[in-house]
């Protein structure tokens, strides 16, 4: 799912596509096609994190946004070789969920609906999105670093060590986190089996 | 275990298809174009111009005129190594022939020592 990207994160990709780190170069240059190319590339893995680890839409879209703000100033800034652009961006995201958790008091799901996928029938679209809501509520119930684990790992599809980097914590323990987490999630989804029909593969 | 990882699998796998809103993407590349705006009115951003190629490339045409210069300097080149037969040869022009070539053909060199004792 993720191929496309992963070629795309470096100096270049194996298609000939220049990578995250080229563009953010040519952005810095003045070239507006770059910022486009880099909005849809990193935008939605940068909304999906925060919608994930926040749990509440508004709020992902804020931060989603200022994370790729804080990218676009840092653009000239940026050193060539020193990490990921991708990498830089979740970790970016991260701090600024928790710095959204730190401001408000309850923690709420919020009542917008999920955007309806219409090549679905609406018996499959009611069932993901109850499947969802309950995965939501699930991770919302984890400690905060296993659900930023869990996040990256099993939704993002990132790698451990890359997890480790951008959460600055050894691959050992980004393992220990996903486990735990992974384990917490079963215990909490089993009680829904039956509702959410997730025996069907 | 097995089986827990592929019912979880399946709640994964539903959460990857969170689309990013349109509304989002708008602003996030109309933010982009205002940091690059605000840049470039600060001079930070320099635009780039034409590279020396670039610049003698628009002078001479375009890549037809160049097509047309290279053509018409091969053309040259072979006119001049392997004339027609109607053409004089540019050799002959230039150095005259053989004899003509004698730097002192008329001239006695003998005669001249001669004077000089």
């Amino acid at each position: 799912m993720r191929s496309d990207t992963d070629a795309a994160r470096g100096g270049s990709s194996a298609a000939g596509a220049p990578g995250d780190e080229a563009l953010l170069v040519r952005f810095a240059d003045g070239d507006a096609e770059a910022a486009r190319v880099l909005t849809g590339r990193l935008g939605p893995r940068a909304y999906s994190v925060a919608m994930r680890v926040l749990g509440n839409r508004a709020e992902a879209e804020d931060v989603a946004q200022e994370a790729m703000m804080r990218l676009w100033r840092m653009a000239p800034e940026w050193q060539q070789g020193q990490a990921r652009v991708s990498t830089w961006l979740y970790r970016v995201v991260l701090n600024l969920c928790l710095d959204v958790k730190r401001r408000r008091r309850t923690v709420h799901l919020e009542a917008v609906p999920e955007p309806l996928d219409e090549s679905r029938s609406a018996a499959e679209r009611m069932q993901e999105a109850a499947r969802i809501d309950a995965l939501q509520a699930a991770l919302m119930a984890l400690p905060e670093r296993q659900r930023q684990a869990v996040v990256l790992r099993h939704i993002e599809e990132l790698p451990n060590p890359e997890i480790a980097g951008i959460m600055a914590i050894s691959v050992e323990a980004v393992e220990s986190l996903t486990a735990r987490g992974k384990r917490a999630l079963s215990r909490a989804l089993q009680e829904r089996r039956e509702e959410l029909g997730y025996s069907d593969g | 275990m097995a089986e827990t990882e592929t019912e979880l699998d399946v709640f994964f796998a539903a959460a990857r298809h969170e689309p990013m809103p349109q509304a989002l993407a708008d602003r996030m590349v109309t933010d982009a174009l205002e940091v690059q705006a605000g840049r470039a009115a600060a001079g930070a951003i320099v635009p780039r111009g034409p590279g020396i190629w670039a610049q003698l490339r628009g002078a001479l045409g375009g890549w037809a005129g160049m097509g047309g210069l290279a053509t018409a300097c091969a053309t040259g080149l072979w006119i001049g190594l392997a004339p027609p037969a109607f053409l004089p040869d540019p050799v002959q022009l230039v150095y005259g022939s053989q004899e003509d070539g004698e730097p002192f053909g008329g001239f006695d060199l003998a005669g001249l020592l001669v004077e000089e004792n």
